[in-house]
C-alpha cells in the first residue's frame, strides 16, 4: 500500500505541483488550502508525512504544527517546511526538513524518501 | 484587546517582520494602526539640514520632502495598507525614541510594535547581541506595552494563543501577570504557561549549591506561582506553571520553544534615571534578541494596564 502524503499549502499552484510530484512517484495525496482543513483531513487520514507552507490565511505553519503535536496520535508525523520566506528553517525546529521555494524536485523526494526511510 | 497599534518603523527590511506581526494583530482584532517614521536627526539645533535615517543623506527639510517620504512608506506599505484600511502614516523629525514616545503618548497607543537590529550581514557579533539604543530607551520608558519582532522567525506565527510569562517575582512581573491573564483571556483558545527560572548562572552558585538546595528553590518558586498568579486565574484552566534552573534568559528561550509559544511576555526592572542613559536588564535584552516569537515588554510605566 503507497504511502500518504498531506500537502498543506494556500497556494494551489503549488498543491498542483506538489501532488503531481507524489503521485508520479508512487505516494497518495491530501491537501488542504489552510492549517484548520489540514488539521481536519490528518485527523480523519492520518498521514505518514505533511509538506507544509509557513505563511497561509489564519494560523500559520507553525501554529498548525503547535496543534498537530498536541494530537497524541499526530504529534510524530513527519513535517517538512516548504516555504518561500527567508530564515524558514527556524520556523518550526522540530521539522523533519525545510525546503526553500523554488525548490528542486529531485531534492524534495530524496528528502521523503529518506524520512520515509524507503 | 489592542486598540491602537502603533508600528514604529525605519521602513526598511529589519522592520518588516514587525510589520507582519503589526498588521497580523491588527486584522485579528480590528485595530487602528498607525505607521509612524521618524526621517531623520536635525544636524544641530534648529538646523533646517537633517540626517535622513533610510539614505544616510543631509536634506534640507521642507514640507515636500515630509510629504515625499510619507508617500514612500505609504508605497513601502502598500499591501498591508490595501488589506488593511484603519491605518494611517505619520513622520516626524527628532530623535526616534523621544518621537516614538510622544507620539503613543499623545495618540493613546495600546501597543507599540519595534522590529529589531538590523540584518546587516556586516554587523559585529556586539551588535548582534545588542538590543538598538532606540528600541531600550523605548521599552524602558514607554507607558504601554512594547512588543518587539527581532527575528524573522518571530514573525510566523499568523497569531497569538500559547503565551508565556516569564516572571521574576517583582512586581513589575506582576503588572506583566495581569496582561497576560488580560490576553489570555480574551482568546478562545489562549494557553498560558507561566515560567520562572532559578538563576543558577553565577559560578558560586552552580558550584556551591547542592542538589537539594537547588530543588528546594524549585519547589518554592512553584509554590509561590501558585500563591501568586493561579489563585487569580478563576475560570481560567488552560494554564501551566513550571520553573527550571539555569541562566535565566537561555532558560525563557528554550522554555518558549518547547511550548510552542507565540508570544513572550516579560517585565524588567527599571530605575529612576535619565530615559537616555537607562539599558535594560539583561535578561529581557537577551530574550528579545533571541526568541523564535514576538516578546512583550512591559514597564513600570505601564499604568495603562490597569484602566
Amino acid at each position: 500500500m503507497s504511502k500518504k502524503i498531506l500537502v498543506v499549502d494556500d497556494d494551489p499552484n503549488i498543491v498542483d505541483y506538489l501532488t503531481s510530484l507524489f503521485e508520479d512517484n508512487g505516494y497518495t495525496v491530501n491537501s488542504a488550502s489552510d492549517a484548520q482543513k489540514g488539521l481536519d483531513l490528518a485527523n480523519d487520514e492520518p498521514p505518514d508525512l505533511i509538506t507544509l507552507d509557513l505563511e497561509m490565511p489564519g494560523d500559520w505553519g507553525p501554529r498548525f504544527y503547535r496543534k498537530l503535536t498536541q494530537i497524541d496520535t499526530l504529534k510524530n508525523i513527519p513535517v517538512i517546511v516548504i516555504s518561500g520566506l527567508s530564515s524558514n528553517q527556524y520556523a518550526i525546529q522540530k521539522a523533519a526538513a525545510t525546503l526553500t521555494k523554488p525548490f528542486d524536485k529531485d531534492e524534495l523526494i530524496k528528502i521523503v524518501k529518506d524520512i520515509l526511510m524507503e | 484587546m489592542f486598540k491602537n497599534i502603533l508600528l514604529a518603523t525605519s521602513a526598511t527590511k529589519a522592520c518588516d517582520h514587525a510589520a507582519r506581526v503589526a498588521f497580523e494583530l491588527a486584522a485579528r482584532f480590528q485595530s487602528h494602526v498607525a505607521v509612524f517614521h521618524v526621517l531623520g536627526v536635525p544636524s544641530r539645533g534648529f538646523s533646517q539640514m537633517i540626517v535622513d535615517v533610510r539614505t544616510g543623506e543631509s536634506v534640507p527639510l521642507d514640507d515636500d520632502y515630509k510629504a515625499w517620504v510619507t508617500e514612500e512608506i505609504k508605497t513601502y506599505y502598500e499591501n498591508q495598507i490595501k488589506s488593511h484600511k484603519d491605518t494611517e502614516t505619520n513622520v516626524a523629525v527628532g530623535f526616534p525614541h523621544r518621537e516614538i514616545l510622544r507620539y503613543a503618548r499623545d495618540n493613546k497607543t495600546d501597543l507599540i510594535v519595534m522590529g529589531g537590529s538590523t540584518e546587516d550581514p556586516d554587523l559585529s557579533g556586539y551588535k548582534k547581541i545588542m538590543a538598538g539604543t532606540t528600541l531600550q530607551r523605548i521599552t524602558k520608558s514607554a507607558q504601554c506595552p512594547v512588543l518587539i519582532v527581532n527575528r524573522p522567525a518571530a514573525s510566523f506565527w499568523g497569531g497569538i494563543s500559547s503565551i508565556v510569562f516569564g516572571t521574576d517575582f517583582s512586581k513589575a512581573s506582576d503588572v506583566s501577570f495581569q496582561y497576560a491573564k488580560k490576553i489570555a483571556t480574551s482568546i478562545d483558545d489562549a494557553e498560558l504557561h507561566m515560567f520562572h527560572s532559578v538563576d543558577i548562572s553565577s559560578p558560586h552558585a552552580g558550584l556551591s549549591l547542592s542538589q537539594e538546595e537547588i530543588e528546594d528553590q524549585l519547589r518554592e518558586a512553584r509554590a509561590k506561582m501558585r500563591k501568586r498568579y493561579v489563585s487569580q486565574l478563576k475560570g481560567f484552566n488552560n494554564y501551566s506553571i513550571d520553573v527550571w534552573e539555569g541562566l535565566p534568559y537561555v532558560e525563557i528561550v528554550k522554555y518558549a520553544r518547547e511550548k510552542q509559544a507565540d508570544l513572550i511576555i516579560m517585565s524588567h526592572q527599571a530605575r529612576d534615571v535619565s530615559p537616555d542613559k537607562e539599558r535594560l536588564g539583561s535578561n529581557m535584552e537577551q530574550v528579545i534578541m533571541r526568541a523564535t516569537c514576538p516578546v512583550i515588554s512591559i514597564n513600570k510605566h505601564t499604568s495603562a494596564l490597569n484602566n
